[in-house]
């Protein structure tokens, strides 16, 4: 899949554009990413508020350092990656202002619900890295060089991360199923 | 290859394996479970996606950045005038020093007035209209930001973000003007930016009222 591919002007013009100011080519950039960083956002941040202040803080950063965008590996990867880093500042803002500092332990998978709702269950319980590159390519449809691009790590490694999310899926849910 | 069960692991993770163990699978109802559950999970994975529509969104980014932009500019235009200001200032000392040196002893050039600085009496007089006017403003700001801030109306959100950014620019531009009374252009410049605040009240109050 073509992730954030953009058909009537090329991320390359769209960002140059966006650099001298045309607000419409950057309505452009996020009519076609806004949709799948909410998405994404949600699943980090559990919280539909939180995940539209974190998508819309990416975007004000994304505009002001459109100057210093490297082609190397696409628009895509680059917007993501600010997204991350984001979420994981209003994940820790919203660490430091919750009262109990102790993480709520992820609630056991019920038996017998559809698998969808099974594999959410699941997720919670599997390492974050490999959780995120599940999330990444299988939920959002990122290629494997996307994800590796976006997570800045080896594209084999997260082949291998995908795998072992699966593996550890697996093992949850044929447990819970038992 | 003989396929056996413990194999099955090792082609998941090899794909070229994945024949073999779908071959196994038709006469072990483990492994075909297990295989079943692994292609079932990229299936269903993609409506794991959440989506939900968000049609304030982009308003809130577009407005925030137009006025981010609206305040480059202004910012842009008062460094170019600063710069040109310097370059003219180091020019009439060239020359003023250049006259000075070469001209026939004696004469002294009548000091040179310069019509973009103002006069004490027009300074006073801005000065008052600038007091007045800021006054008027503030009433006026006082009136909407009371409901501005008790508002989730998304355009009363956004205009809440703008007057932030304003009220920086104006304390910026008043603290450079304290430094350079009789800058004719700099006040120009704040006479703008309280413009620009006084359009942006006047154009939120109606929202800010209907979402009480």
């Amino acid at each position: 899949m073509a992730a954030g591919r953009l058909t009537a002007r090329s991320d390359a013009d769209l960002i140059q554009a966006s650099k001298r100011g045309d607000l419409s080519a950057f309505e452009e950039i996020y009519a076609a990413h806004a949709g799948r960083m909410k998405s994404i956002a949600f699943h980090l941040l559990t919280d539909r508020a939180d995940a539209e202040d974190a998508v819309q803080e990416a975007f004000l950063k994304i505009y002001k350092a459109a100057g210093a965008i490297q082609f190397d590996s696409g628009l895509a990867p680059w917007i993501y990656r600010i997204l991350l880093n984001c979420c994981y500042d209003t994940g820790r803002k919203r660490k430091r202002q919750a009262e109990s500092p102790l993480a709520a332990e992820p609630p056991a998978i019920p038996n017998n619900v559809p698998l969808q709702l099974a594999i959410r269950h699941a997720l919670d319980r599997i390492h974050p890295q490999y959780r995120m590159v599940f999330w990444l390519f299988e939920v959002e449809g990122f290629r494997h060089s996307e994800v590796a691009a976006i997570l800045e790590i080896p594209e084999g490694t997260s082949k291998k991360w995908l795998f072992e999310a699966k593996r550890e899926l697996k093992r949850l849910l044929t447990e819970s199923r038992a | 290859m003989t396929f056996d069960c413990k194999d099955l692991e090792r082609a998941l993770a090899v794909p070229e394996l994945l024949p073999d163990a779908r071959e196994h699978a038709k006469v072990c109802d483990a492994c075909r479970r297990e295989l079943w559950l692994w292609s079932e999970m990229s299936s269903v994975a993609p409506g794991l996606r959440e989506e939900w529509e968000t049609p304030d969104l982009w308003p809130k980014i577009h407005q925030t950045l137009a006025a981010q932009q609206k305040a480059a500019k202004r910012n842009n235009v008062r460094f170019d005038w600063r710069m040109l200001a310097g370059i003219a200032a180091a020019l009439v000392i060239a020359v003023s020093v250049f006259i000075f040196m070469y001209s026939p002893s004696g004469h002294t050039p009548a000091a040179p007035r310069d019509s973009d600085f103002l006069t004490e009496q027009t300074l006073k007089e801005v000065e008052q209209s600038e007091a007045a006017y800021r006054a008027s403003i503030d009433k006026l700001s006082r009136l909407a930001e009371a409901k501005l801030n008790a508002s989730e109306n998304p355009v009363a959100i956004a205009a809440r973000e703008k007057l932030l950014v304003l009220d920086s620019e104006i304390t910026n531009v008043r603290s450079t003007v304290a430094h350079n009374k009789f800058n004719a252009q700099l006040q120009t410049d704040l006479a703008m930016l309280y413009r620009d605040k006084q359009d942006t009240l006047k154009e939120i109050l109606p929202h800010a009222q209907s979402s009480q």
